[in-house]
């Protein structure tokens, strides 16, 4: 372990922060992604998890080998702080903002066209599979985005 | 999108997968149109519609979400050759090539008699004045418009007359139907930012 662990601790936090927000600014509504910063985002997006895990787990293990030998509280108060947020930006990495966001539709439930009570002039985005024939209001499908559904026996996802 | 078996990422817009185990992969697209509801009805009466979500239908877009959409910036534009971003078209992808509908144009022709890449099209407008399906003709078809909702067109070789499903209602072809094309209803920036040596139905330059 380095002489000063404490900078360790303040790497881990760097890194924590940077892993959690990264994504969120590269990724958001309203902004133009290159393909290349698009394709870094996805990357980080998908090794997060473990990578948060593993600063975690670093910035405790460095806090608990640390902890008898440091001097003064103000030093234990801080890597104990450094230690809490790595890990809180690791849990707040496994909360997806766009899906806070637009809620998925977990249980689709659908109507005859005869009982839908849906106006004739609303948009829908309409399917058929074999004899089977499906309707999707744009007026929904822009707020959920997206439905996986099962359409005379093919699986399919509805998006907007 | 992201599938749950292998995290892959997904564009939606593409079906393509960008990033993750199944990277360059692409999802089958499934033949769909946009239609107005009481016309779909009419066409499919034993279909089955998606039900609202109670606790966030007062969360949908309002009705005149297309109005105040129009209005809304776009980050990147596009825009030349009386163009604008927010333009609406009919996107159509047909034998390879990327060809792009005003949809000005759809609602003033209500038939339009063109051809996509190497692929002779029409472009025909419902009889609800806002419904709009692409079909594939062989290259000498020539189509005319009639005014009867259940029988739309007529082609001038059989005199056959068809509906707004592309199929014949009466005359030597009846009971045959036109082949689908797939066409999207898309902004001009976004219909042009994913398909860059798109054509424009109307314009003669080269679009940028």
């Amino acid at each position: 372990m380095a002489r000063k662990p404490i900078l360790w601790l303040i790497l881990a936090l760097v890194v924590s922060f940077a892993l959690l927000v990264y994504p969120i600014y590269v990724i958001r509504p309203f902004r133009y992604q290159g393909p290349r910063e698009l394709a870094l985002a996805l990357v980080v997006l998908r090794y997060r998890p473990f990578l948060q895990i593993l600063l975690a787990a670093g910035a405790i293990g460095c806090l608990i080998w640390w902890w008898p030998k440091s001097k003064g509280v103000l030093r234990k108060v801080g890597a104990s702080l450094c230690a809490l947020l790595v890990l809180g930006f690791g849990i707040l990495s496994r909360i997806n903002v766009y899906e806070l966001m637009f809620h998925p539709i977990d249980r689709a439930e659908f109507a005859s066209a005869a009982e839908s009570k849906l106006d004739g002039a609303e948009q829908v985005i309409a399917v058929q599979i074999g004899q089977a024939a499906r309707a999707y209001p744009i007026r929904s499908m822009s707020y959920h985005h997206m439905v996986n559904d099962m359409l005379g026996g093919l699986p399919i996802v509805a998006t907007y | 999108m992201r599938d749950e078996q292998t995290g892959t990422y997904w564009q939606q817009i593409t079906g393509l997968a960008v990033s993750g185990p199944l990277a360059g992969r692409r999802l089958q697209l499934v033949d769909a149109d946009e239609l107005s509801f009481a016309l779909w009805k009419k066409e499919q009466p034993a279909g089955t519609v998606l039900k609202d979500i109670a606790r966030f239908a007062t969360d949908y877009a309002p009705k005149n979400w297309d109005v105040r959409m129009a209005k809304v910036p776009t980050v990147i534009s596009y825009a030349q050759a009386g163009l604008g971003p927010r333009g609406l078209m009919l996107g159509v992808h047909a034998a390879g090539a990327s060809r792009a509908f005003p949809y000005n144009a759809i609602l003033k022709e209500k038939l339009i008699v063109d051809q996509v890449g190497t692929q002779p099209v029409l472009v025909v407008l419902g009889p609800d004045n806002r419904s709009v399906r692409v079909f594939e003709r062989r290259s000498s078809g020539q189509f005319y418009r009639l005014t009867d909702p259940n029988a739309l067109l007529m082609d001038a070789e059989t005199g056959s007359q068809w509906n707004f499903q592309g199929c014949a209602v009466s005359g030597a072809l009846k009971g045959t139907c036109l082949a689908h094309v797939e066409a999207l209803k898309d902004y001009w920036f976004d219909w042009r930012n994913y398909n860059p040596a798109t054509t424009v139905y109307g314009i003669r330059q080269k679009i940028r």
